[in-house]
């Protein structure tokens, strides 16, 4: 019976596969759908994860997320300094660092923050933290080697920025991977930052005030040398800033803290919370898709079930032929079932695989471009979906075999 | 051996004012060379539909020995015919993308898990006593006449009581055609079964020794070729 299956399909090959073809395409449609989704939102999630409050000035609690833990540059409102070393006094946090965009250098983009904020995203693998202005970290994608040079430049290149010609980092130190947008950021002490935009904000003052000025005063303010002095964040006259991280002690600090920092000044948002709210919409784009791949897979159910039962009657003397050889009924069932639900079966298979890896070659672009790290993972979900569409099969393959199955073998005769 | 008795048989199709076959009686005993020949319409295939039991007979009796096909279920039927009838058809309806051997033995691969022991070596001496060479050659790459005689090959590997052939030579060219009907003629005697050929080829017909001529699903004659000879005229 085997055998017979096997010559079978070995004659039908080129249609077999074609089948199987097309039902692998439109399983790939919706594995792909489900596992992209779900890579997107475990990437996301997970990058979020090391923030687990952040503070910023009133606004839009989404783009304070995606400006500081996906890095999306914004012009964002600024909290006063002194928010910053309130937190940093509170007995609740663990730590609190600031979050200072704006530069980038090349494509990275330039985040001015303290060695404490290294720390809580993991360390560095290579090198060491900053400790001088004009020193800087690169994250663990990041195309800049240890002892590179990097010009910070005021938004990107592509988009008009312009160089802060006289501002020069020297990259020290490489932090471990985060699977974050923060893998392909420079880390840059937050001083440093303030620094350049202090300078160059008065460097403009004094090209509309005065023609001339002194070499020597830009070299004043720039002193890039200078060790870090943790004090600055805590002065009065601290500048403002788009975002703060916190790091609570407890949960329970953390609610309390989400609580307090909410006012009129200041707005405290666990990015985990607003994730999820973006998921809802992502999970109803999810359904739409996956509504349309169903669809789609319920059309090649439809029209393989007629392309199966259309070649069943046109064997319909072969089929008799057989059991005017003393095949049993179930034999001739058997063989029917057996060879649709194979086609069908490889399919699916396939199209599980193809899905995998179409989900894949989406997310590892994705997370070229994002740096987000999207997992492409199998579920229990998936595997119950995959029994379901064998069960879905099984039933399918029955019926061109029931056709069969009641052929009369005196067919074998006519003509 | 078998032999078979037919009794007050009646097959009627909806829409038909005259049955298709009415046999009120008629027995073939065991080892006869018989032609069931007729005009087309005439009931030939009614007959071995009947006879093989591809068919329920719907009315009267058709037993070989103490078994009346009438009385048996489908997957029965199914049963006896591979057991006692070889079949050898028109169109051969050998299996393209199988060997000749495989060929041969298909019926048995279908309704058994495991060959029994000797029937793969019975297969080889059958195909090469009907002249084919290579075992292993794919089914496709033989010519017409060779493929009736795989056909043939495979009605006798499971030693039936009673081979069956539709038409054999009919859609054969003249020679091959003849060998087809020599071997067909030959093993029956080496076997001792019983033939049952229908078939509108004289040169067929002639070489048989009992000859029931159908007309209109009615016998109007049954007798030895050379009394039956006057009624023939080739179509």
């Amino acid at each position: 019976m085997f055998r017979f299956i096997a010559a079978d399909l070995k004659r039908n090959l080129a249609g077999a596969a074609i089948v199987a073809l097309i039902i692998a395409l439109a399983t790939a449609l919706g594995v792909a759908v489900t596992l992209q989704e779900r890579a997107l939102r475990l990437g996301s999630a997970r990058a979020a994860s090391a923030f687990d409050l952040v503070i910023g000035a009133p606004g839009s609690e989404t783009q304070l997320v995606l400006s500081s833990v996906f890095l999306q540059a914004a012009p964002l409102p600024l909290v006063p300094g002194t928010v910053l070393s309130g937190l940093a006094r509170d007995p609740r946090v663990a730590w609190a660092a600031p979050i200072g965009f704006g530069d980038f250098a090349g494509d990275s983009p330039i985040v001015g923050t303290t060695a404490e904020l290294v720390a809580g995203m993991g360390g560095v693998s290579e090198g060491q933290v900053f400790s001088k202005l004009g020193e800087a970290l690169v994250g663990a994608l990041a195309d800049h080697k240890i002892g590179d040079a990097i010009t910070p430049l005021h938004g990107r290149l592509g988009e008009g920025g312009h160089a802060h010609a006289e501002a020069r980092y020297t990259v020290v130190g490489r932090l471990k991977p985060t699977g974050t947008p923060w893998d392909h950021a420079v880390l840059v002490p937050i001083e440093a930052v303030w620094a350049i935009h202090e300078h160059h904000d008065e460097d403009e003052e004094e090209h509309e005030g005065a023609e001339h000025h002194e070499e020597e005063e830009h070299e004043h303010h720039l002193d890039f040398s200078r060790p870090i002095d943790p004090a600055a964040l805590s002065a009065p006259e601290a500048p403002g800033l788009p975002a703060i991280l916190v790091k609570p002690k407890t949960f329970a600090d953390a609610y309390k803290l989400r609580m307090e920092y909410r006012t009129d000044r200041t707005l405290a948002v666990f990015p985990g919370e607003v994730l999820t709210r973006l998921y809802g919409t992502l999970g109803d784009a999810r359904r739409v898709l996956t509504a349309v791949a169903a669809g789609a897979q319920g059309l090649v159910a439809a029209s393989i079930l007629l392309v199966v039962v259309v070649h069943i009657l046109q064997r319909r003397r072969q089929i008799g032929a057989l059991r005017a050889f003393g095949a049993p009924r179930g034999v001739v069932f058997s063989i029917v079932f057996l060879e649709t639900f194979a086609v069908i079966g490889v399919g699916v298979l396939a199209g599980f695989g193809l899905g995998w890896l179409a989900a894949r070659s989406i997310s590892s672009i994705l997370t070229e471009e994002s740096g987000i790290a999207m997992p492409v993972v199998f579920t229990a979900e998936d595997w119950l979906a995959a029994l379901a569409l064998l069960a879905a099969t099984v039933v399918i393959a029955a019926i061109p075999s029931a056709l069969a199955y009641r052929q009369s073998p005196a067919e074998a005769l006519r003509g | 051996m078998i032999d078979l008795a037919i009794r007050d048989l009646v097959v009627a199709f909806k829409g038909l004012e005259r049955p298709a076959l009415s046999i009120p009686e008629l027995a073939i005993t065991p080892g006869e060379r018989i032609a069931v020949t007729g005009p087309s319409g005439c009931g030939k295939t009614t007959f071995v539909n009947m006879v093989t039991g591809l068919s329920k007979p719907p009315r009267g009796a058709v037993s070989w020995d103490s078994i009346d096909l009438a009385s048996l279920s489908e997957p029965g039927r199914d049963r006896w015919r591979a057991q006692t009838i070889g079949l050898v058809m028109q169109n051969f309806h050998l299996f393209p993308g199988l060997s000749a051997i495989d060929n041969v033995l298909l019926p048995q691969r279908l309704t058994a898990l495991k060959l029994a022991h000797g029937h793969r070596e019975e297969a080889a001496r059958l195909l090469s006593r009907v002249g084919i060479e290579r075992l292993d050659q794919p089914i496709e790459t033989l010519s017409r006449g060779q493929m009736q005689r795989v056909a043939v090959a495979r009605a006798l590997a499971r030693r039936p009581a009673v081979i069956v052939a539709d038409e054999p030579t009919a859609s054969l060219d003249a020679d091959a055609g003849a060998a087809v009907a020599d071997l067909l003629l030959e093993l029956a005697e080496e076997t001792g079964v019983t033939l049952i050929v229908a078939s509108h080829e004289r040169r067929l017909i002639d070489r048989m020794k009992r000859v029931i001529r159908l007309e209109n699903g009615l016998v109007v004659r049954d007798g030895t070729s050379s009394t039956a000879r006057p009624q023939f005229e080739d179509a």
